[in-house]
């Protein structure tokens, strides 16, 4: 056996440290968790060809997902001494890559008092539960609400192909009785293997509780529902390179497999999360651009779009045939009110047909933002099935997205080295753009707010990108620098046609802005695309009305506000991957498998105390 | 068969692959088997096109020249610069006859010696290996190019399937001009344009020999470097088309002094409609390639700040680990200091000043080539490592590092063409260039081969993968937000199919489908319009021995009766089509190509099976269902043709908007003119050891070079100004001031009689410039006994050009070698 054990190591120096404004950042531990070698039936990697142009597995890198069972914090919040109850503020269950932050956007709704975390009554939000009203959607009555369903296999026992091998902890059950409560374990998927650890006993942090290899599949994403996680329950969901799905219990070993061999989407999964609140639903992201929410408990049923009802069926036809506007609106393949709830897929969108590289639930439950490969954010309302707001990166693809703890913001990071601030509630008429932050030496690959650091008007986030930089940005909306056209909201599209003068394009984009308005001001019954085709009437049945919406235009630099970082540190010699704000400190992960821990400076400065008192 | 073949050669390239288009037609609906994944791809795509973007050749590896074959497949590719080298010189009606004058080699036997008739027996098992894409090696593989899918095994296939065109004479002559790295390019790309067949393998030997001859560093067998080649490449092409252009004028004015009956008014404008004289001839190279960069120089003791603009043709910028193409950008224009053995010298304080630098772009180009400068020197300037950094690059970009004045600061830019480098070092290594075609999708081209790649291979490049393979060039072209859009909504149908592909789960799922689907069938009704077809027949077909009337304005060509005899023309549209990816973009199901062409062959094979055995009944069913399918179909192919029309349209407007500009262009920028030029490419042959060199220095330098013309500056701000007037949208307008700053200077360090020229040019320009813009007049042949002098007179004007440059060895044109001059 090739693969090593993880190496938990402490380096320390000066370029182990960054300073910003509220102190000394500095490198806790570096974990470095064992890369799994490919599997032998797996085509070597490195492939003597360098034009070889057979398909390459898709892989991302190190994704990770914390979470406490516990309550109780780990470190009082630096500015929040709000509402929030101790079990909020303590480990939170996180999310596996880019849109981690949806947790800190979650927490924070519950700050506001919508909506559940662990503790709270999963639907005591204002906001209506996913599928609501559809009674084929009801879940069975369970006898004992404690008693949760397990997965049907045993993992462990498996002489499944899909799994290469499952090495468990000598003394896991021992491991899992002692450890303490308000311990925090992580979940990370990286290549073919898939580690859970317990980042509680600093001692045994290397070693994993679990280890799953599988056969061929990556991993790339995965999520925990913190609804049903408890220490005798932990529902953990995996999405891999061949479009197939895991939903694993690591606390009894069990798992089941979820569409199986594609038979509903043959496309990977690049990003997966429990829908909000649920217990047994979550929404994966194909890499063809479709959404589907799966019930971990239902059967696969064979899908495609044209065995649902003729509604969905027309809604698909139309919208590939009607050309450059089918992006403009989601195509609802099947709905959640759908009547035939007997098997998976739940609820089947396709948005577009480019990847979608990550989304995130807003902190209000309401809204789901998506960004794709051909660099569009999409607003989402996932209740009513219906695209609201459509944006576009400055070039290239959006790599990642999350909400403000408020839910005002969205925050993209992308292919043009920028993270773009968004305020998709004010965009109405015009480019929806706040900021652009300037700061990233290449592509931004996770960003995420800082909630600790953040309060009614400012906000705190950082951003992780393959040049291997941590950066960190200080924004609030009234300090925003602005250039010289700020003032005036400009409208103008981006459109870079040679010998356009700029009277012109105001015009078009006068135009453009216009019929921007007329979209998404009026309500559902107008439909403000220019599309003949538009597609309302026969969407009307699917629950909500659907109108095309016109995307929003792309703000020209001259009028843009740009914000630089307030800290900007190469944290690894590797590109990032992910990172995550935990009360005491900034997690992040690199490509090659460093997992590092950066402690907050007010943690640094009670670990000095501690120190001096012994 | 050896006599089948004479004849071939006998008939150039008027009879194409012989047996392809046998097979096709015998089996007419049915893709053959044995197809490559390119043949495939073009499988039944309706008539050739006339601009030659349908046209996916190898071209032949004669020994370490796959840099020049990459670099000419990006620029064969590259649409603006494909239809401006087709239409210079303009032609006049009388040389339609002539074509390119090729040859179609035999292709050489599947064992690799002889030379004989490509039946296709030899190579007929290994083909169908392909078909299986990824099937084994059916043999243990005894050499490189046994493996079915190694690169030789391919481009040695591809020499055998043909058709290998040689360029065996060359045509200059034709166009008017002499042989040069100019002619030599456009013969390829007529003869690719030409070509009956849409694959095969071309010969660039020719051009490679006239290439060698001018440029002495490239005299030998060894790798050379594909972005010096690029640059040098385009170098000659401005300097081969002004020296023509200057001869033109030349040739005119002892036309007219001859006592031609040409007016003094008509005379000029006669010859910058037709040859472009001076500058408006070549305008279309810097319309499109030429960028201008400013930089702004401050002197820290005096706070003066000074700025000197610069032409360049491509980006060279410095590599960081783990950045991004737009990162590299950045730190190209970032603040500099100058200082130390690097003072800038500052004409207020009188002596070598600290000084803050930095470079803005000022005018975007059209075509973005960026040079990721992947060789450095090592520490002790022993030898040239490569750089494995990781620098990522988006399918998009915009640019950061623009002046506040520049036209268009969110110009948006495609990647279009990724020159890749494999190697572990600078001086070995091979060049394979991934192309984005026009409605092909992406291309790989390694030499004779030519495959289509998804659009994901095209990131396989960032220089972290192992295999050594890394970006070196990167092609951005011009673009609006809009047509990304468009084509991001159509080819993410593409992708879905890939994606499916890749995961490999399509294998039950598709009987399934090939059960209930149906197949569909499709006549591409997409037929070009007679009249353009004529026209570009009119450019292309010239009599080699009537080079008279080379001065006559270019007409609307009279209605070709070639056109019969025309096989292209004759040929009738291929009937039944597989679809083509734009067609099955309209059609929803995500089926890959394969599995549609499997159904379609199961399905026929079951209908003839049926008829066979129950033959009447069976028939009718199979008619019902085809007409059923056909009708089904009707929609999608009157959707697609609507769509195709489009496309037509638009590449109609395309051309006559580049007519458009180009006739502008003519027009307004006549008085930049400038021969001098021309000297660039003999500077350039400087050895390639030398320019790898200058690669590995800072940009700076060269910039540093252009000092000496910024006294010019003021004089040619002025005329900017001037020029501002008459200047309305066109990009061009701040290039054309450009190459006049280039010229002017030239002008001030070589001496009156220069000028003076350059003044007739200008004003020649002016006459253009208010004459009918339509040259639709057949003027009197003025050249017509002057054809001899016109060459006599080439001739001095090609001595001149040694002296010239050592003259203009520094500074002018190209940007790095005058940098390694200004240091040395």
């Amino acid at each position: 056996m090739i693969e090593t054990n993880n190496v938990l190591t402490k380096p320390s120096g000066p370029e182990y440290q960054f300073l910003v404004g509220e102190g000394l950042y500095v490198l806790r531990e570096d974990l470095h968790l064992a890369t799994p070698p490919p599997h032998p039936s797996e085509a070597p990697v490195v492939n003597p060809n360098p034009l070889s142009t057979a398909a390459q597995p898709a892989t991302v890198g190190t994704r990770l997902s914390l979470l406490t069972l516990d309550s109780g914090p780990l470190s009082p919040p630096v500015y929040r001494t709000s509402s929030r109850s101790d079990g909020v503020q303590g480990g939170i269950p996180e999310h596996p890559d880019e849109s981690q932050s949806s947790t800190d956007v979650r927490e924070s709704s519950s700050d506001a008092g919508r909506i559940n975390s662990g503790e709270m009554p999963p639907l005591a939000s204002s906001a209506p539960a996913f599928g609501e009203g559809n009674s084929a959607l009801a879940p069975p009555a369970q006898k004992d609400p404690n008693k949760r369903r397990k997965p049907k296999n045993n993992m462990s026992k498996s002489n499944s192909s899909f799994i290469s091998r499952v090495i468990n902890h000598e003394t896991l059950a021992k491991r899992l009785q002692e450890r303490a409560t308000d311990g925090m374990f992580a979940f990370v998927n990286i290549n073919r293997a898939f580690q859970w650890l317990d980042l509680s006993s600093s001692a045994k942090k290397a070693d994993y509780l679990t280890k799953i290899l599988f056969t061929k599949a990556h991993c790339l994403c995965h999520d925990v529902n913190r609804v049903t996680r408890s220490s005798s329950h932990i529902d953990v969901i995996m999405g891999f390179s061949t479009g197939e799905i895991i939903w694993w219990e690591p606390i009894s070993q069990r798992y089941t497999r979820l569409n199986k061999h594609g038979i509903i989407n043959k496309a990977p999964v690049f990003e997966i999360e429990w829908i909000p609140g649920s217990e047994n639903l979550f929404l994966a992201a194909h890499m063809d651009g479709s959404l589907i929410v799966y019930d971990k408990e239902k059967e696969d049923g064979s899908f495609s779009a044209e065995d649902e009802g003729g509604l969905a069926r027309t809604s698909s036809e139309m919208g590939s045939g009607s050309g450059s506007h089918h992006s403009c609106q989601i195509q609802v393949n099947k709905s959640v009110h759908s009547k035939t709830q007997k098997t998976n897929p739940v609820a089947v969108w396709k948005l577009s047909n480019h990847r979608i590289n990550a989304f995130a639930f807003s902190p209000d439950n309401r809204h789901l933002a998506v960004v794709s490969e051909d660099g569009s954010l999409r607003i989402i309302d996932y209740l009513k099935e219906e695209l609201l707001d459509l944006f576009y990166a400055y070039y290239g693809g959006l790599t990642c997205v999350c909400w403000s703890p408020d839910g005002k913001y969205v925050l993209t990071g992308g292919q043009d080295d920028l993270i773009s601030i968004w305020c998709p509630s004010e965009a109405e008429g015009s480019s929806g753009l706040v900021a652009r932050c300037q700061g990233h030496h290449s592509w931004v690959t996770s960003v995420a707010f800082d909630p600790w650091r953040c309060d009614d008007k400012n906000y705190r986030f950082g951003s992780v990108g393959e040049d291997g930089r941590l950066c960190l940005w200080d924004f609030s909306v009234g300090m925003l620098h602005r250039p010289r056209a700020a003032s005036v909201r400009h409208r103008g599209s981006v459109s870079s046609r040679p010998g356009l003068t700029p009277l012109h394009r105001a015009e078009t984009a006068a135009t453009a802005a216009t019929n921007a308005t007329g979209a998404s001001g009026g309500d559902a019954a107008s439909p403000g695309g220019p599309d003949p085709n538009s597609q309302k009437a026969e969407a009307e049945g699917n629950g909500g009305g659907k109108r095309m919406v016109v995307p929003h235009p792309v703000e020209p630099r001259a009028t843009t506000a740009m914000l630089p970082p307030v800290s900007s540190k190469t944290v690894d010699q590797d590109p990032l991957c992910w990172l995550e704000f935990t009360p005491d400190a900034i997690l992040t992960s690199c490509k090659s498998g460093h997992i590092r821990t950066w402690s907050r400076p007010s943690e640094l400065a009670s670990q000095l105390e501690e120190q001096k008192q012994t | 068969m050896a006599g089948f073949f004479q004849k071939l050669i006998g008939g150039g390239n008027a009879v194409s692959k012989p047996d392809n288009s046998a097979s096709v037609k015998g089996k007419k609906d049915e893709p053959p088997q044995d197809l490559t994944p390119v043949e495939k791809l073009l499988y039944n795509a309706g008539p050739i096109r006339e601009d030659g973007s349908d046209k996916f050749f190898g071209l032949e590896n004669f020994g370490s020249t796959c840099y020049c074959n990459s670099i000419v497949q990006v620029l064969y590719h590259s649409e603006h610069f494909r239809e401006n080298v087709v239409k210079y010189p303009p032609v006049s009606p009388s040389w339609t006859e002539r074509k390119v004058n090729v040859t179609i080699r035999p292709p050489p036997q599947a064992n690799g010696t002889a030379a004989g008739p490509a039946k296709g027996q030899p190579a007929t098992k290994p083909r169908q290996s392909f078909s299986g894409g990824q099937l084994a090696p059916p043999v243990p593989p005894l050499r490189p190019e046994d493996k079915p899918d190694s690169p030789e095994y391919k481009k040695k296939q591809a020499m055998i399937r043909g058709p290998i065109l040689e360029l065996a004479q060359e045509s200059s002559e034709a166009y008017g001009m002499q042989e040069c790295t100019f002619t030599c390019l456009k013969d390829i790309f007529m003869a690719l344009i030409e070509s009956q067949s849409r694959t095969g393998v071309l010969s660039p030997q020719r051009f490679l020999e006239i290439f060698k001859r001018d440029n002495e560093g490239f005299r030998n067998s060894m790798h050379q470097d594909a972005h010096e080649f690029y640059g040098i490449v385009l170098n000659d092409v401005i300097a081969n088309v002004e020296a023509n252009a200057k001869r033109m004028q030349e040739l005119t004015e002892s036309t007219s002094g001859n006592g031609h009956a040409v007016s003094n008014e008509t005379a000029p404008s006669h010859i910058n409609t037709t040859f472009g004289t001076g500058t408006p001839g070549t305008g279309w190279v810097h319309d499109i390639f030429e960028g201008v960069l400013t930089s702004e120089t401050r002197c820290l003791a005096c706070e003066t700040a000074s700025q000197r603009d610069e032409t360049f043709l491509d980006l060279s910028i410095d590599l960081e680990q783990h950045s991004s193409v737009t990162a590299c950008l950045q730190s190209f224009s970032a603040e500099e200091m100058l200082c130390e053995r690097n003072k800038f010298h500052c004409d207020r304080c009188g002596g070598l000043q600290e000084a803050e630098k930095r470079m803005k772009i000022k005018k975007l180009p059209k075509v973005l080539a960026l040079h990721l400068k992947r060789f450095k020197y090592t520490e002790d300037f022993t030898r040239l490592q490569k750089l494995f950094h990781r620098v990522v690059y988006p399918y998009h970009l915009r640019m950061f590092n623009t002046t506040d004045d520049v036209e268009d600061p969110d110009r948006m830019y495609e990647l279009y063409a990724v020159v890749v480098h494999i190697g572990g070092q600078a001086v070995h290594g091979h060049y394979v260039v991934v192309i984005k075609t026009k409605d092909r999708g992406w291309l790989l081209f390694d030499d004779e081969m030519v495959e289509p790649v998804d659009k994901n291979f095209v990131l396989n490049f960032f220089g972290d993968k192992p295999g050594m393979a890394c970006a070196y060039v990167l092609f951005y072209q011009e673009t609006t937000f809009e047509k990304v859009r468009e084509e991001m909504d159509a080819e993410g149908l593409e992708q879905v199919k890939l994606a499916s592909q890749a995961a490999e789960l399509a294998a039950n799922a598709e009987q399934v489908n090939g059960a209930t689907s149906v197949p569909i069938l499709k006549v591409n009704t997409q037929t070009l319009p007679p009249a353009s077809e004529n026209e570009i027949l009119a450019t292309v077909e010239r009599p080699r021995s009537t080079p008279n009337d080379i001065t006559s304005p270019a007409q609307p060509p009279p209605p070709l009766s070639e056109s019969e005899a025309h096989p292209l023309i004759a040929a009738p549209p291929p009937a039944p089509a597989v679809m083509t990816k734009a067609d099955e973009a309209a059609t929803v199901p995500p089926k890959t190509k394969e599995e549609k062409a499997r159904e379609k062959r199961e399905l026929r094979a079951q209908e003839k099976a049926q008829e066979k055995t129950r033959k009447a009944a069976e028939k009718e069913r199979a008619r019902l269902a085809a007409q059923e399918r056909q009708e089904q179909n009707k929609l999608l192919r009157e959707a697609l043709r609507s769509e195709q029309d489009q496309l037509q349209k638009a590449i109609r407007e395309s051309k006559q908007t580049a007519a458009d500009e180009e006739k502008r262009h003519k027009t307004e920028t006549s008085d930049a003119a400038g021969p001098e030029r021309g000297s660039d490419n003999h500077k350039n042959s400087s050895s390639g050891f030398l320019s790898l060199a200058d690669r590995s220095r800072k940009s700076m330098m060269a910039r540093k070079s252009f000092a000496f013309l910024k006294v010019d500056k003021e004089r040619d701000k002025d005329k900017a100004k001037a020029d501002k007037g008459d200047r309305t949208d066109r990009s061009e307008g701040s290039s054309d001031n450009r190459s006049d700053l280039a010229d002017s200077s030239t002008t001030t360090t070589t001496g009156a009689g220069e000028s003076a020229s350059h003044n007739l040019h200008a004003q020649n320009g002016t006459g253009a410039r208010t004459a009918s813009p339509l040259p639709a007049r057949l003027g009197p042949p003025p050249r017509s006994d002057t054809a001899p002098a016109a060459v006599d007179r080439l001739l001095p004007t090609h001595k001149d050009k040694p002296p010239l440059m050592e003259r203009f060895s520094f500074g002018l044109g190209r940007k790095k070698s005058s940098k390694f001059l200004s240091t040395s």
